[in-house]
């Protein structure tokens, strides 16, 4: 266990090392961070404007969910696509072959290897649009309700990645798979608005077949105090269960890279 | 007292089914809904075995089966059949204990972070291999020390040669003392003098940790220098098995004889009586002659002609791995 929190801590070093070479891009990634907020934010005046709810969402509560979406957002590109993209790039080149020779687990190598270190101003503009909502509805947070987002922030975390997982592994069969990573990513930006307000065969898709309510919405509800012990419970057993079937897919991949499984 | 051969394979195989496909728009639209597939035997039963300390040269043309092989020796191919085992350990296994104890190295691959100098990525691999901090300093050092590397290390990778990469590579993949080394190519495209360095380094390695290095090259200079024993592979199967020598001797039943004309003689003169006539200028021939013909033919030779020099030559490791391959096609 201390060797792989040691493994964890030189990858996210040497990723911040190799960052620090290309200066430039912390000044193009908070253009970039700017610009994503101004539309996200831009977006519920727009909206509100001619509306006082959405859904049953306020426009606090909307802010709410738009800081979970971009904090999100922040982590998959921070820490779970820059990973896969090199994954990806290993089988292509045949490079995999040395995570598989190494004394240590492949998939934890897989999707530790690297970081963005810049998108993190994601992840702390996220954080801060949360607390500027929160601080907005003079809402009563009790700490339940912040250990409850907590623990769902993570789970979304959890689910994004396995789902990610999931779809990385398949570069075993197909080689090359970004095209589903740009699904993904065009699915994603529907997380921006809560999922009950879209159409119910929408709604099931963003829920079930891309688990997008459960990585956004279902966080953002647990931080405005409306989460029912159902969702919570449905979020946990959504969490394990893809965890387990993203491991159970890598090995079936490793199986079948190396020829065994055939 | 007789050990137990560190790696051992036997009647090994490995079959790979691949899709085929005829050429043409028609033949590739049909293929995404019907795939027929071929039996490719890449690795079609071999058996040898390696003590511990030997540095073997693994030949064969490209498609042999030596990169199978490898892979196969090295945990990332599962056998089709046959048995294998490398220090006591069934390598598809991929067990921790054994992944410890070996390094792979691929010439035309690299796995040091571009962007970095190599002494920060390494301290991936004192992760990985949890190696104690002083040992790691120590084997460092001695790293540095043997393939000069004191200047190459902190600079970023990308800004070294390719000879210099290879080297702050395979310090890299040494840094836990591998009691195996599985090395494809590791000199592929290095200039002459990078080459020699290497090699050097191989054998010091091999000298000082009594290491198994089991090596695979297209330069022949690399096998000389370094392999006492060669195994020669070809469409997956064992064609050779014994030392260096043997194999120039078994192969190539030629002696090379270069006679120097004292004056110039005559294109027109006949030479086909004394053997085959590889080069002829007027003041040199060059001859390929049976080796139980090679006293008579010299003495005709010194006989007839008006000879200022004459040099008997076995032929290059070349020459006869090339006559091997042409012989088994």
């Amino acid at each position: 266990m201390r060797r792989y929190l040691t493994l964890f801590s030189t990858f996210l070093r040497l990723s911040v090392l190799g960052e620090l070479e290309y200066r430039a891009n912390f000044w193009v990634q908070i253009l970039e961070s700017i610009l994503s907020l101004t539309v996200a934010v831009g977006g519920i005046i727009i909206v509100f404007d001619h509306t006082a709810t959405l859904g049953d969402w306020s426009a606090n509560q909307l802010l709410a969910l738009v800081g979970v979406y971009i904090m999100i957002g922040g982590v998959i590109t921070f820490a779970i696509d820059p990973s896969m993209q090199r994954f990806m790039q290993d089988v292509q080149k045949g490079t995999f072959d040395f995570v598989l020779t190494k004394p240590v687990d492949a998939q934890f190598m897989a999707s530790t290897r690297q970081f963005q270190l810049w998108k993190l101003i994601d992840v702390v503009l996220g954080l801060a649009i949360i607390g500027w909502a929160l601080w907005r509805m003079q809402a009563q947070i009790t700490i339940l309700q912040i250990v409850l987002a907590a623990l769902l922030l993570g789970i979304g975390m959890v689910i994004v990645y396995s789902f990610w997982m999931i779809l990385g592994t398949m570069a075993f069969w197909m080689i090359r798979v970004d095209n589903m990573f740009q699904i993904f990513n065009a699915m994603f930006v529907a997380g921006r608005w809560p999922v009950n307000i879209y159409p119910t065969g929408l709604r099931a898709v963003l829920t079930f077949v891309v688990p997008i309510a459960f990585a956004v919405t279902v966080p953002a509800e647990a931080l405005i105090g409306r989460i029912t012990p159902t969702t919570f419970a449905l979020a946990f057993g959504v969490g394990i269960g893809l965890f387990v079937v993203a491991r159970l897919f890598w090995r079936y991949g490793i199986r079948s890279y190396s020829g065994a499984s055939a | 007292m007789t050990t137990a051969p560190v790696i051992h394979l036997h009647e090994l195989r490995k079959t790979y089914t691949i899709h085929k496909r005829e050429a043409g728009t028609r033949a590739a639209l049909r293929s995404v809904f019907h795939r027929e597939t071929r039996d490719i035997h890449a690795v079609d039963g071999i058996s040898f075995d390696l003590e511990q300390g030997e540095i073997v040269g693994f030949l064969g043309p490209n498609g042999a089966g030596k990169t199978t092989t490898l892979k196969m020796l090295s945990g990332l191919l599962y056998p089709t059949g046959g048995a294998v085992s490398v220090l006591g350990y069934e390598p598809f296994r991929r067990e921790n204990a054994y992944l410890r104890q070996i390094a792979l190295v691929m010439g035309q691959r690299n796995q040091l972070n571009w962007d970095i100098p190599a002494v920060d990525s390494y301290e991936v691999n004192r992760a990985i291999y949890e190696i104690p901090e002083a040992q790691f300093r120590a084997t460092l050092d001695e790293l540095i020390d043997l393939l000069d590397l004191a200047d190459l290390i902190t600079k970023p990778v990308r800004n070294l040669s390719l000879g210099e990469r290879m080297r702050v590579e395979i310090a890299g993949v040494l840094l836990h003392r591998p009691k195996i080394l599985f090395l494809d190519e590791p000199t592929i495209g290095l200039d002459v003098t990078a080459q020699r360095r290497i090699r050097d380094f191989i054998a010091e390695y091999n000298h000082r940790y009594n290491a198994t290095v089991l090596l695979t090259s297209h330069y022949m200079a690399d096998v000389e220098a370094l392999c006492r024993r060669v195994i020669v592979i070809h469409h997956g199967q064992l064609l050779f098995d014994g030392a260096l020598a043997t194999l120039v001797e078994r192969f190539s039943p030629h002696k090379t004889v270069i006679v120097d004309f004292a004056e110039r003689v005559a294109l027109s003169a006949e030479m086909d009586c004394y053997g085959s006539v590889v080069k002829r200028t007027p003041d040199q021939v060059v001859l390929s002659i049976p080796k139980a013909a090679v006293a008579a033919t010299t003495s005709h030779l010194l006989a007839d002609l008006p000879v200022s020099d004459l040099t008997i030559e076995d032929p290059s490791i070349e020459a006869v791995i090339e006559q091997v391959f042409n012989a088994n096609n």
